[in-house]
């Protein structure tokens, strides 16, 4: 009651007017939710594993969590863990939004974003939590994320012109249709929730881009801007880079945003296919 | 390059876990020494197969072939049925051993690591697809053909 009438006031332009014992109020009705009349106790299974314990083995560990007292998301369960139960528990999350893409982990056997997943209120199953499939763990839910980025940093994710001599002095302009192609590709947030998803990924992981560093090409390739395409192009001129992709689609699928990877890289496949090399078109 | 980077991380592993050597985490102190006798990030090791361009578009040649090989064996589907004949039996043998050969290929580059093994790998398949194809020519030249084969397969 007292957050719909905060909200509508807030959303009238009257927020100068809200006393901070209201904002008090509704943060308590967020957080804590109304007196249950019986517990709903979830289990919830997570990944552990200490590299500071000498010897220590991976390992599941289990914690009972009443759903009434916790927010609706994963990553909200994971935060009561850590604050109420267990502070050793190791995560990384920041924005809580799905914008940052930091809490990306593997959730009920699918990689998601911990703050954008629902936990499932059937308490008779457990859910389970693991870190991104096939990554190095640094502690119990944070993987190495290092290849992944250096693999973007390898693609170049910048814009880049031919004569840099005017660098600086006038915005490139874009048409209309030309920026609309853009859509759907700058959205990603690089959570590395398709790359890790997918089994091509896993077992070339070192020489195969992925489908996000992938999707990133393609969307720095289609850019009017960018007088760079037949270079890009030609980097993934290898049996490895591009093509250990066999439009298996667990990136599409498995993608917190809704975007598609798998079209991008299957564009990019075509492209490979049409494209000229400046340099043996000149010769 | 891949197996450098695979052994290095054996290595620094036995010493204390990679991750510790990574410019992303801020422990200072487990890294202090590692990062002195190389100076550069591990990052900037990792990714090697992005070569410097190499001016080749073999690999794009290759999956457009394969795009082009599938579609000519759909196409060698019903040209087998209306017109079975030696052309079709000839281009059936070349273009299923080309397929399998491109195919199994693949299976391989995914899932066949280190120079050693990938040559064997390599080898036994190319000796493979050659026995297949000889095998195809020779059924075609002194027995019925693979379309009248195939159609022998229901008509008794």
């Amino acid at each position: 009651m007292s957050i719909a009438v905060l909200s509508s006031l807030s959303r009238c332009g009257f927020l100068a007017f809200r006393s901070p014992v209201g904002l008090v109020a509704v943060r308590h009705a967020q957080t804590a939710a109304a007196p249950a009349t019986e517990p709903r106790i979830k289990k919830f299974q997570v990944y552990r594993w200490d590299p500071d314990t000498p010897g220590d083995k991976p390992r599941m560990q289990t914690y009972d969590i009443d759903l009434n007292k916790c927010g609706p998301m994963v990553l909200d369960a994971l935060i009561k863990i850590k604050n109420e139960m267990d502070g050793t528990l190791t995560f990384r999350r920041s924005c809580r939004e799905g914008i940052c893409g930091s809490c990306a982990m593997n959730i009920n056997g699918g990689n998601t974003l911990a703050c954008l997943n629902k936990i499932d209120t059937n308490t008779s199953k457990p859910s389970k939590i693991y870190p991104l499939p096939h990554m190095y763990v640094v502690k119990d839910l944070v993987p190495d994320m290092s290849n992944f980025y250096a693999q973007y940093k390898s693609i170049e994710p910048y814009l880049k012109r031919k004569d840099e001599s005017k660098e600086g002095q006038e915005q490139y302009l874009q048409s209309i249709d030309d920026r609309q192609k853009l859509d759907g590709l700058y959205e990603c947030i690089l959570c590395a929730c398709c790359s890790t998803s997918c089994p091509s990924y896993w077992w070339n992981g070192d020489k195969y881009l992925g489908p996000a560093v992938l999707m990133q090409a393609y969307r720095w390739m289609i850019d009017s801007r960018d007088e760079f395409t037949e270079e890009r192009l030609s980097k993934l001129q290898d049996p490895f880079s591009l093509y250990r992709c066999h439009t298996i689609m667990n990136c599409t699928k498995t993608c917190p945003k809704g975007l598609n990877p798998g079209k991008a890289i299957a564009e990019i496949k075509k492209m490979m296919a049409m494209y000229k090399d400046k340099k043996t078109a000149t010769a | 390059m891949a197996a450098v980077f695979r052994l290095s991380c054996v290595c620094s592993r036995g010493v204390k876990p990679l991750f510790y050597r990574s410019a992303l985490l801020s422990r200072p102190l487990a890294v202090a020494l590692k990062d002195q006798e190389s100076p550069y990030l591990l990052s900037a090791r990792i990714h090697a197969s992005q070569t410097p361009a190499s001016g080749s578009n073999a690999a794009s040649l290759h999956w457009t072939g394969e795009r082009v090989v599938s579609i000519l064996l759909l196409a060698l589907g019903p040209a087998a049925y209306f017109h079975p004949g030696a052309v079709v039996d000839y281009s059936l043998a070349a273009a299923l051993t080309l397929h399998g050969h491109w195919g199994i290929g693949q299976v391989l580059t995914d899932y066949v690591h280190g120079d050693a093994k990938v040559k064997m790998a390599k080898a036994g398949l190319f000796i493979l697809s050659t026995v297949t194809f000889a095998g195809l020519c020779y059924f075609n030249y002194n027995d019925v053909g693979i379309c009248k084969a195939v159609a022998l397969l229901w008509s008794k």
